[in-house]
């Protein structure tokens, strides 16, 4: 069963909502008012999902969280009853990992709330696999940069500056970036 | 130039901006002054735009309705902006700071008995332990300023910031309440929360930002990259307001009827008096400075380049390679654009390079990023 936890610090009324929701088979957590409260509800609850009206000044709580505990960022939807929609949705364009909900009708909100886990999933895919990229990136730039060093200071080949790179990593059992992190960094210290 | 004639700021041949009525977002803290001066004087009648106030209820949506168009340009946590052009843990957009608002003005306040202890000659890392639990510790934003000069200090004081501490954010006019709930051992935020809590009872300063990083820049005048690019004129016209509103709000004769002006509930709902008393100096401590001759105003690039040090630091960029740092600073502050409207407006314009000594004794002078991050024995 989805766990919704439902933030609930303006005065914007959200009526039954509540109780619309665990009709529809969502287990509701306990209701979150005060925003210092919020980061550990969150932690200790690990909700499914996040309700927060848009104008919440708790929002910000939710961005420390999304970006300090990597392992476990959330879906927030987002709720607003203003004429000011259609720029919610135009940041939802923009990326944000949030929802608006056209006002509270709860029947209208399941299937937001299935859209927006299944995005979000798909999202954190790829956020991860652009990690991943940037990653072997960075690390053959190092790579690279230790390579020219060994041709320089030693005069070797370009191969055999990498094979010396590789067989320092097989030796120590790390990997190959690694070493040339260690070489540069031996570098800079030396001068 | 504290207190400019208004012919020193005289439109020269300004080009006619291509809007007319900007709207304006900010967060209530009494940094927002500009914005507040700047809306309450009319400044940008001479330079052919109208200013609409929209006070935020959180910096996320600052940064949503800045990239959604529903705000043209805000007043915003120089990381904010740096945070969203790299795409940490939110959307990633191209953005632009325009100027500097601000330098100084912001603190780290304890709770009592904490603070009492750092105050009667304990070290900050007895005190906390003394706790004898995890401490709390609030800021306002993940990549904002507040984050990274609580971290910063943190550090400096031999307590790892990610490990030593719980750091959470909680809405600053929240922030005194919790810390006589006992939810909230200290926090990073600015004025005027710190006298509220102060005022409270709740907890005293144990160290200004300006101890920090003496002048260091704090709000900054932000935007969305293709709003410069599509209103250049605009955008010149918005810096030459904004520089003359600095300008005003730097003045000390002007104090009372800018903290008047915040006071109001439209603006920070906080008594005036709580306000003013932290608008000049107090007890030698750097005050808040809007403009300072324009030193204050100038995007500088090294700044920026800082915040990004920074992220690396406290590993909230995933990769270590930082040859484009530098580049991402050069694109996002408009250095360019700023020198124009401050030579039109008969502003000095300061030089690129500026050394500052840190907390910790380190220099950051810009001139080489990496050497200054792997210096950084602490980190994540």
């Amino acid at each position: 069963m989805l766990r919704v936890l439902l933030v609930t610090d303006t005065d914007k009324p959200i009526g039954d909502l509540r109780d619309k929701l665990a009709r529809l088979g969502y287990e509701m957590l306990a209701e979150v008012a005060a925003p210092a409260s919020l980061h550990a509800a969150v932690e200790s609850q690990k909700p499914d999902v996040v309700i927060i009206d848009t104008d919440s000044p708790s929002r910000d709580t939710l961005e420390q969280l999304a970006v300090m505990n990597k392992a476990a960022p959330r879906p927030v939807l987002m709720f607003s009853n203003d004429a000011d929609q259609q720029f919610i949705r135009a940041a939802v364009g923009a990326g944000v990992t949030a929802y608006s909900v056209e006002g509270l009708a709860p029947e209208r909100l399941a299937p937001i709330i299935e859209v927006a886990l299944a995005r979000f999933a798909h999202e954190a895919q790829l956020r991860q696999r652009l990690a991943q990229v940037e990653n072997e990136l960075a690390e053959r730039k190092v790579i690279d940069r230790a390579k020219r060093l060994l041709m320089d200071r030693r005069g070797m080949s370009e191969n055999d500056a990498y094979a010396t790179l590789r067989k320092r990593a097989m030796d120590q059992g790390v990997k190959v970036a690694e070493i040339a992190r260690q070489l540069l960094s031996l570098a800079d210290l030396l001068g | 130039m504290n207190s400019p004639a208004s012919s020193s700021f005289a439109s020269s041949a300004t080009p006619t901006p291509e809007r007319t009525h900007l709207r304006l977002g900010f967060v209530a803290l009494s940094d927002a002054a500009p914005l507040a001066a700047a809306a309450l004087r009319d400044m940008g009648r001479r330079h052919g735009i109208s200013i609409e106030l929209c006070r935020q209820p959180s910096w996320a949506a600052v940064r949503d309705k800045l990239l959604s168009g529903e705000i043209d340009a805000a007043h915003a946590l120089y990381g904010l902006v740096y945070g969203v052009q790299l795409g940490i843990g939110g959307p990633q957009a191209d953005m632009a700071v325009l100027m500097v608002l601000n330098r100084n003005g912001q603190a780290i306040t304890l709770s009592k008995p904490l603070a009492d202890a750092v105050h009667g000659g304990a070290s900050v890392k007895d005190a906390l332990a003394s706790l004898g639990r995890t401490p709390v510790i609030a800021q306002t934003f993940p990549t904002g300023t507040h984050a990274m000069w609580l971290y910063y200090w943190l550090a400096a004081q031999g307590v790892h910031p990610l490990r030593d501490v719980r750091s959470v954010v909680i809405p600053p006019p929240r922030m005194a309440d919790a810390l006589v709930e006992g939810t909230l051992d200290g926090f990073c935020a600015g004025e005027p929360w710190h006298a509220v809590a102060e005022a409270r009872g709740a907890g005293r300063a144990v160290v200004h930002t300006s101890e920090i990083w003496p002048d260091h820049p704090e709000k900054v005048l932000a935007c969305r990259r293709d709003f410069v690019a599509l209103y250049p004129n605009t955008a010149r016209a918005l810096v030459r307001t904004m520089l003359e509103a600095c300008a005003w709000a730097d003045a000390p004769e002007h104090r009372t009827e800018l903290a008047q002006a915040l006071a109001s509930s439209d603006l920070l709902g906080v008594p005036r008096e709580l306000i003013e008393a932290r608008l000049g100096t107090r007890n030698g401590v750097a005050p808040v400075r809007f403009f300072d001759h324009g030193a204050v105003n100038y995007p500088r690039l090294s700044d920026g380049l800082w915040f990004i040090t920074q992220y690396r630091r406290w590993g909230m960029l995933a990769s270590d390679d930082g040859d484009d740092d530098a580049a991402v600073a050069a694109s996002v502050n408009q250095t360019a654009l700023y020198a124009q409207a401050a030579r039109a407006a008969a502003v000095d314009v300061p030089g690129e390079r500026r050394a500052a000594t840190f907390c910790d004794g380190r220099v950051w002078d810009g001139s080489d990023a990496s050497a200054y991050l792997a210096g950084f024995e602490m980190r994540a």
